[in-house]
């Protein structure tokens, strides 16, 4: 217990030190105030932002955007790596076209989806889903193709449905696996959403901090960078509270 | 948080076992192409969809061609150099980003492990940046590193690092404590522990960064170029974009996937190859 | 590609007897557009202008023109191509910048190409028709978009009742024909091809219809880089100056659509159709002060910037 307490004051320690750093640098002017304003000033602007709740519309955008095709990525994802990892004839099927989609940077295909989805909502949200996709796929099926034969016997001698054996049987049992692809997939969601909100152009943080960039108002550009890294540090928090919660067992094998 | 945050493997070692085994328990082993076919038909069925749609205009538009225009493009480019430098330059740069990266990565995440204190003290910093998206951080750091190599050097380096530190550092948590006990009674120095020990013990667990940092490393090269480029492969699809070549554009798309693809072949050949122990563990 | 080019340079700086050789040549890093407005300097490049001035100048280009004043400032380059719209925006943040050179300017209605573009079946005709409707501009708050708003508001319409869509130039005609932009401001030559269809029209010239001779782009340097190599930046303006007046005298010269083709890499027979403007001797610092004043109606600036000082001594 005193030894939690120690690293995370030593923790806090570092993160004061590199602030600590970055001001003293800005003060004696071994930085260019405009290109790199002081810590202070980024966080007089940001708890202006906070406090004033001019963050919430951007916020709220992007964070639709994110649950909207980080969603959709890991229903799609679990129900496409079940189906590949229970049948042979959909694994032929799919997977060379998984193969061939999975390696590719999503961001090239911005301009091929403008002209089909059009340049608004449903592009962006392909793109994220594009993205998280795989890792969540990739990871069922290989949560599925890992599970105890053994298991999977017991269930055919108790005659349980496909279906049953499916969800009560193989399900569970790939869910380490599964959970472990959505926590990447998490993160390159977030990129994509970024990502796509820069090129669409409409409203949330990434569309904000290229603007605000474009127009060189650089403090509250940092400012907007800071909600971005506490949002992404925040879902990610609450991903791993939930799979503790989902997957008490993991770490223990 | 460690275990949560180290990478699952993708593809790799234990794909292969997967495999290995399904095809065991499943079904008997068939070649390739045979278990393949219905998807390769699949894709040529979506090409040949591609190519109709263009060819019969079902999709009216400038930036659409039709699949063949394409492949000639990609011909093209790859005979008169114009796709074939930018991909060169593209690669330089990721390799030199990718190198720096995850050397950083394995040595902070060897130092991390292998220390407590230096682990609580820096972690937290880590934590800090790590979530802030790569698109979000081009932005301020066009500003101070200008928009040539070594911006686009840096921004890989940094999505390499992660990864490769995370996993290291996973790495040499992970090591099982009955080695460590067996040096400490042979008394064996830290860095001598760390290099013969440790080091070994976390290959796999490090390769694994180094795999998942490929993937992205190639990924953040060409983002970079799309959002301050001015050379390689992602400013290519960019400019032909504008250009209105969008066969051009899109035989850059396909050379990336192909590349990508490759780049993932050729790691898990070598990691075959020089840890053979990966997987076993 | 910029292997070629500079050897391209040393051959023919090698080639114009009595000036310096290519080792002495002092080294300019410049950002441009690839866009047909930055064809004088590449003009000046060919005829050697800038060696005759003692100069190499290298090119870099940047996609969306958002990075040639970051770049700049951030030292990567000692000129660049920016429009006055993010010239005005860094002045007003204490980013010290100056004009050198003219770029790009609406001199006459004739020679204003870029446009208000609909479907010929919208019924769209003014401002007034657009409120209520999506406008596709390549970027918010930047030059093309004040000078949309500007025209709605001309021509009876309110600016704050338009929703301005960013669409990349290439897939603006797309987006109109998809509806999902209502009109779209194209620039060249994406404005040529789309208007030689049947379904669609121009309704206005933006630019030319709100402030004849606007000021569009022009080449920047820090101040600083200016106050230390006050020279550098004279030879520049100079031989591009030249490369401008022979530009000027060849607009039909077929022999400048390698060179367009060279840096845009649009093939030549597309260009063949395009019709070609002629470029600026000099800024007027009365139409910045117009554009400015634009920019603060339409609240992208707090308030007046000192246009003055901005434009430096080699741009009038």
């Amino acid at each position: 217990m005193r030894d939690r307490l120690l690293a995370r004051l030593l923790g806090l320690l570092g993160i004061a030190a590199v602030l600590g750093a970055w001001e003293l640098a800005g003060r004696t002017g071994a930085l260019n105030p405009v290109l790199v304003p002081r810590p202070s000033l980024v966080g007089q602007t940001l708890w202006h932002i906070l406090s004033s709740g001019e963050f919430l519309g951007p916020l709220g955008h992007t964070l639709l955007l994110f649950a909207t095709g980080y969603g959709l990525a890991c229903l799609l994802g679990i129900v496409l790596g079940l189906l590949m990892g229970f049948s042979p004839a959909l694994y032929g099927l799919f997977e060379p076209l998984v193969e061939l989609i999975r390696p590719l940077p999503k961001s090239a295909l911005v301009p091929a989806l403008f002209l089909f989805l059009g340049i608004g909502p449903a592009t962006m949200v392909t793109v994220v889903v594009l993205a998280a996709v795989f890792p969540v796929l990739i990871n069922t099926l290989q949560g599925v193709r890992g599970i105890d034969p053994v298991l999977l016997d017991t269930a055919r001698t108790f005659q349980c449905s496909r279906l049953r054996t499916l969800l009560a049987v193989v399900l569970p049992a790939a869910m380490p696996m599964i959970l472990a692809g959505m926590r990447v997939g998490l993160g390159l969601g977030l990129v994509l959403v970024i990502l796509a909100e820069m090129l669409a152009g409409e409203s949330g943080l990434g569309y904000l901090i290229l603007d605000l960039q474009r127009s060189f108002q650089i403090r509250e550009m940092y400012a907007w960078i800071a909600i971005l890294a506490a949002v992404g540090g925040s879902l990610a928090l609450l991903f791993d509270w939930t799979d503790k919660r989902l997957v008490p067992w993991r770490g223990r094998a | 948080m460690i275990q949560s945050t180290a990478m699952p493997r993708l593809g790799g070692a234990a794909r292969r076992e997967a495999k290995r085994t399904s095809r065991a328990a499943v079904q008997p082993a068939r070649p390739w192409l045979h278990t393949r076919a219905s998807g390769l038909a699949l894709i040529l069925a979506l090409l040949v969809l591609w190519e109709a749609s263009a060819r019969l205009g079902w999709v009216q538009s400038q930036s659409w061609p039709p699949f063949s225009a394409v492949l000639a493009a990609a011909w093209r480019g790859f005979t008169d150099g114009e796709l074939s430098l930018p991909l060169l330059s593209s690669l330089g740069r990721m390799l030199a980003g990718y190198a720096i990266g995850c050397s950083l990565g394995v040595a902070v995440g060897l130092l991390l492990g292998g220390n407590r204190w230096i682990r609580y003290l820096v972690l937290p910093v880590l934590e800090v940046i790590r979530p802030i998206p790569i698109p979000a951080i081009v932005p301020p750091l066009i500003l101070f590193l200008g928009i040539d190599d070594a911006l686009k050097i840096f921004v890989v380096a940094l999505a390499s690092f992660v990864p490769a530190l995370i996993n290291t550092m996973a790495g040499v948590l992970g090591v099982d404590d009955v080695l460590l006990q067996t040096a400490r009674t042979f008394r064996t120095g830290w860095t001598r522990t760390m290099l013969r020990v440790v080091l070994p013990a976390t290959l796999p667990a490090i390769a694994s960064g180094l795999r998942v940092a490929i993937g992205l490393a190639l990924v953040v090269t060409i983002v970079a170029e799309m959002i301050a480029g001015s050379a390689g492969l992602g400013y290519y699809i960019v400019q032909m974009q504008y250009a209105l070549r969008p066969d051009a554009m899109y035989a850059a798309v396909l050379c990336l996937a192909l590349t990508g693809y490759t780049l993932n072949r050729l790691f898990l050949l070598g990691e075959a190859r020089l840890i053979p122990w990966m997987g076993r563990g | 590609m910029l292997n070629r080019r500079s050897l391209l340079q040393t051959g023919a700086a090698l080639a114009v007897a009595g000036t310096a050789r290519a080792a002495e040549l002092e080294r300019v890093r410049v950002s441009i557009i690839p866009i047909n407005d930055v064809t004088p300097l590449f003009v000046a490049i060919k005829q050697g202008f800038f060696e005759q001035e003692g100069l190499m100048v290298d090119t870099s280009p940047s996609s969306g023109g958002a990075t040639g004043i970051p770049g700049l400032v951030a030292g990567s380059y000692d000129i660049a191509y920016g429009n006055v719209v993010s010239t005005m925006l860094a002045a007003q943040q204490g980013i010290e910048l100056r004009v050198v050179a003219p770029g790009t300017k609406i001199q006459e209605a004739k020679n204003d190409h870029s446009a208000l573009v609909v479907r010929r079946d919208s019924g769209i005709r003014s401002g007034q028709d657009l409120e209520g409707k999506v406008v596709g501009v390549n970027t918010r708050n930047n030059v093309i978009w004040l000078y949309a708003r500007a025209w709605i508001k001309a021509t009876g319409g309110n600016p704050d009742r338009v929703t301005y869509k960013e669409v990349p130039h290439p897939q603006m005609e797309d987006a109109i024909r998809q509806k999902q932009a209502d009109a779209g401001y194209m620039v060249v030559p994406y404005v040529t091809l789309a208007t030689a269809k049947p379904e669609f029209e121009k309704i206005a010239h933006p630019y030319s219809a709100v402030q004849l001779g606007v000021d569009v782009g022009q080449y920047l340097a820090t101040a600083a880089f200016l106050q230390a190599k006050p020279e550098t930046v004279a030879k520049f303006a100079r031989a591009l100056r030249r490369g401008i007046t022979w530009y000027n005298a060849n607009l039909t010269n077929p022999d400048l659509l390698p060179v367009i083709s060279g840096f845009t890499k649009i093939e030549v027979p597309l260009l063949q159709t395009l019709t070609l403007a002629p470029s600026p001797l000099a800024v007027e610092p009365a139409q910045m002060e117009k554009t400015m004043q634009l920019m603060i109606e339409h609240r992208l600036l707090r308030g007046p910037v000192d246009v003055k000082p901005l434009i430096g001594p080699t741009a009038v």
